[in-house]
């Protein structure tokens, strides 16, 4: 893994990653369930909850790169666009630089939906080859 | 940049990775020192000040320095010979 390595991955909002969701960690909120609700506050329907990205980035950093013995530092995302059940989303993600006298490095990454819209970006730290 | 600015600068990066308004570093600093310094943060801690200072570290590097003082000492070693 350098700097500048780039990745790309493809990810869907599917009903069973929705529902799992839901029953795993019970956020009900009317916002994520109730489809009048969400209509009333302007979506198109209800909205997927956010964190569901987290679990695709924990799938991408722990399946998808090269080496396997890696562990996430910290991590922040921006939520920018809603993101509705079904979708299909383009992770894109850049090894933005490697910190190599503690073995990290930081990796800058975005999602965008199928109408080429950014729906998130943030950066992860992960260790490597710990 | 001096060492005295450079140990300054180190100061505010302490305090913000490690969330400790309290810390005052000084020359003879050690880990053992610092309450919030463990190997999690250690690393945390090198990211900030290599991002800071625009410059990198060895492991060996790391290893070999034995407190606060001795890595100021090699920022300034290397802001210098940039």
């Amino acid at each position: 893994m350098k700097k500048g390595d780039k990745y790309i991955q493809q990810f869907k909002v599917t009903e069973e990653v929705y529902k799992g969701f839901l029953n795993v960690f019970k956020d009900k909120n009317p916002m994520h369930t109730d489809e009048q609700f969400a209509k009333s506050k302007g979506f198109k329907s209800v909205v997927m909850h956010g964190n569901i990205l987290n679990g695709f980035l924990s799938y991408f950093i722990g399946e998808c790169l090269p080496e396997k013995n890696v562990m996430i530092y910290s991590q922040s995302i921006d939520f920018k666009k809603p993101v509705f059940l079904n979708d299909s989303l383009i992770f894109r993600a850049n090894i933005e630089d490697v910190f190599e006298s503690v073995k990290t490095a930081e990796i800058k990454f975005d999602f965008q939906n199928s109408e080429g819209i950014k729906v998130a970006k943030g950066n992860i730290m992960i260790g490597v080859n710990l | 940049m001096g060492t005295a600015e450079i140990l300054n600068e180190c100061n505010k990066i302490f305090i913000d990775q490690l969330d400790n308004d309290s810390i005052v570093l000084k020359r003879e600093t050690t880990a053992a020192d610092v309450e919030e310094w463990d190997s999690l943060t250690h690393i945390q801690l090198i990211v900030a000040i290599e991002k800071f200072f625009k410059i990198r570290f060895t492991t060996a590097e790391i290893q070999g320095f034995k407190n606060v003082g001795a890595m100021c000492d090699d920022i300034e070693k290397k802001l210098n010979s940039k």
